[in-house]
């Protein structure tokens, strides 16, 4: 029962709780105006959906300082451990703690996996601190499927705009999907299920001392799920809003930490993704509607000019990464012009797997390669506005789908490279 | 006439026998020890080849710039065999340097003395060098690659800028190390970077006026419309 992580306090609620069927996680940090609509949520939806279950929901925070935990005490009816709210007969504690060590994303959930092997949880979530847009009926969908029907891990389905998450739909879904076999849309979901099981699971990885960064913690836990054989399902939650003062981090540093997290997975289940080949669906729960399209502002010739700057600069680092072929499309690239400038999806995917493979050779610096690769991924990102422009949700997922068939297509490329040679 | 020559030519030429028997016992040490040298240095030589193989240099060289200075340099060999070579030679110099000792001869003993005191100072300027080389070209292309993310046009020169700004250190740091005009190459270290800091701070101000004035019109009141941040979110 002692670890370290947890401090005294949180520990000696934890004793007097004892035992528990569900816990909720939310990591914060500076989510003083939303975390309270969130707890409200969330208790509501631990009422109405799991009557007569003993229920723990902690906040872990990373460090706030616009009084984010104050809030989450005062969200608790009644914030005793010894006596919990009791809401048409299921018992809900509070459990306020600060994050343990570097304030990430990772060690907020080492901390709910500690606590859930602690009080021996059948079933976890864990949602975002930022959402405006969670519902009661939130924790359902992402616990109901652990509860009833025996699945390990439960990933999101969002509604998204065509433009929203293009680093999953170019990058990590195609990937993840060749690599694994399983369409698991969201691979970066941030609102999340799992089983106590998997909880304790997650805990005999070693890769809390390492540098487990904010954007890179959802890939770990969905390839790790998926590798390791658990049982895997997705949920569609609806549409995802998040508070919009929360300032997003660079892009070359976002792709530097998923897909570095994503091509680290590939060493660790090195035995596991070769035996894969084609992909099938996962078993889905919630009606999935189309989203609406709003009109967006993207300026194309920034991103246009940053690939041909990076052509001009960077091609001593390319040339050592990427096939001759390639390279060969690339400087014809260059010189087109509007409606030409198109990268596609064959090109793309050799592109994503030719970085894998020098990352996977140390060719350079792991954080200088995936940098690297940002001009390559803003080419792309243009070609992908510029196809789908005028199409709809349901068109651009076509799309996604014929890029998903060119990475499991091309993977022959991939494993024919990865244990080659040098050039 | 006998006592001109027992003096002239006998005296001295005994004087010279008893000398060169004096001397053949160290030149004989001192060539076996030249020979040992040469065996050893062979030896470390094929077994310091085997280590740094096995230990995987050549990639590590690779990686990290080395092999590109070395075929710009015009050497073929290599790193794992010009470190063996290395080895090797300096097993034969160490060697060489005591074998000189046994010769027993002042003038070459102090030379050499002085010359051995001076040996791990040209050891620590070489590692700083090498050092700065990796240092600057991993600095180098960092920059590099952060600019041309930035939008940056002249990201090539940002990235050469900090490359030889890192080597240029490490050189001054190594010169020091030798002891060559010691205050001079600080002060010209110096004087050189802050006069292209110096020159570059006037280009912005003079040349670049409306540049920074721009760029200071963004940073306090916001974004330009040119500006604008496209509506997509990566993840």
């Amino acid at each position: 029962m002692e670890t370290c992580l947890i401090r005294k306090e949180a520990l000696d609620k934890i004793r007097e709780i004892k035992e528990a069927d569900i816990l909720v996680g939310i990591p914060s940090f500076n989510s003083a105006h939303t975390i309270g609509h969130v707890i409200q949520a969330v208790r509501e939806g631990l009422a109405r959906y799991f009557p007569g279950s003993r229920s723990v929901i902690v906040n872990c925070d990373e460090n706030s300082t616009d009084g984010t935990m104050d809030i989450v005490r005062n969200a608790s009816v009644d914030s005793s451990p010894s006596a919990p709210l009791s809401h048409k007969g299921n018992s809900v504690f509070t459990i306020v703690t600060p994050c343990h060590g570097l304030p990430t994303k990772g060690n907020a959930f080492r901390t709910f996996f500690e606590i859930a092997n602690m009080l021996n949880v059948k079933a976890c979530s864990v949602v975002d601190s930022h959402l405006r847009s969670i519902t009661p009926e939130w924790l359902d969908l992402l616990m109901k499927p652990l509860l009833a029907e025996g699945y390990q891990y439960v990933a999101p389905l969002y509604y998204r705009h065509k433009y929203d998450g293009t680093i999953t739909k170019n990058i990590v879904y195609p990937l993840t999907r060749a690599l694994y076999g399983k369409r698991i849309r969201h691979p970066m979901g941030r609102d999340v299920g799992f089983s106590g099981e998997l909880a304790r699971f997650y805990l005999t990885k070693d890769i809390w001392g390492k540098d487990v960064a904010q954007f890179g913690f959802d890939i770990w836990m969905t390839t790790t799920a998926l590798a390791s054989g658990f049982k895997v399902c997705q949920s569609f939650l609806g549409t995802r809003l998040r508070d919009a003062r929360f300032v997003q981090t660079d892009l070359s540093s976002m792709l530097y930490q998923v897909v570095g997290m994503t091509f680290s997975l590939m060493e660790t289940y090195r035995q596991v993704w070769p035996t894969v080949s084609g992909s099938e669906e996962v078993y889905t729960i919630g009606s999935q509607r189309a989203v609406g399209m709003e009109p967006v502002f993207i300026n194309l010739d920034r991103m246009i000019d940053k690939f041909k700057l990076g052509m001009k600069e960077l091609l001593k680092i390319w040339e050592v990464i990427l096939p001759e072929e390639t390279m060969n499309f690339l400087y014809r690239l260059t010189y087109m012009q509007g409606r030409e400038f198109y990268i596609p999806d064959e090109v793309w995917t050799k592109i994503i797997y030719s970085f894998a493979i020098a990352s996977h050779r140390n060719v350079f610096n792991t954080e200088h390669l995936i940098k690297s690769l940002t001009p390559l991924y803003l080419a792309r990102l243009a070609s992908f506005v510029k196809e789908t422009w005028e199409s709809s949700s349901s068109e651009v997922e076509e799309k996604i789908e014929q890029l998903c068939l060119a990475f499991e297509k091309e993977k022959e490329f991939l494993l024919k490279n990865w244990g080659a040679e040098r050039k | 006439m006998d006592k001109v020559f027992q003096k002239v030519i006998s005296e001295p030429f005994q004087m010279f026998l008893k000398n060169i028997l004096q001397f053949l016992p160290n030149f004989l040490t001192f060539l076996l020890i030249i020979i040992i040298g040469i065996i050893l240095g062979r030896v470390l030589y094929t077994v310091s080849l085997r280590i740094f193989r096995a230990i995987g240099l050549e990639k590590f060289s690779e990686r990290s710039g080395v092999v590109d200075l070395i075929r710009k340099g015009g050497i073929k060999d290599s790193v794992s065999v010009l470190l063996a070579k290395s080895v090797r030679w300096i097993t034969v110099i160490i060697f060489a340097i005591i074998a000189l000792r046994a010769l027993a001869i002042p003038t070459i003993e102090g030379l050499f003395e002085r010359f051995l005191l001076y040996l791990p100072n040209v050891f620590v300027a070489a590692t700083i060098l090498f050092l700065g080389y990796l240092l600057g070209n991993f600095f180098g292309r960092a920059a590099l690659i952060a600019s041309v993310n930035a939008g940056i046009k002249i990201a090539g020169v940002m990235g050469r800028f900090v490359k030889f700004t890192v080597f240029l250190l490490s050189a001054t740091m190594a010169l020091e190390q030798l002891g060559i005009g010691k205050e001079t190459i600080v002060i010209a270290f110096a004087i050189i970077f802050g006069g292209v800091v110096l020159a570059l701070a006037i280009a912005f101000g003079l040349g670049g006026q409306d540049t920074a004035k721009e760029y200071i019109k963004k940073k306090l009141k916001g974004e330009t419309e040119e500006e604008k941040k496209d509506d997509i979110s990566h993840l």
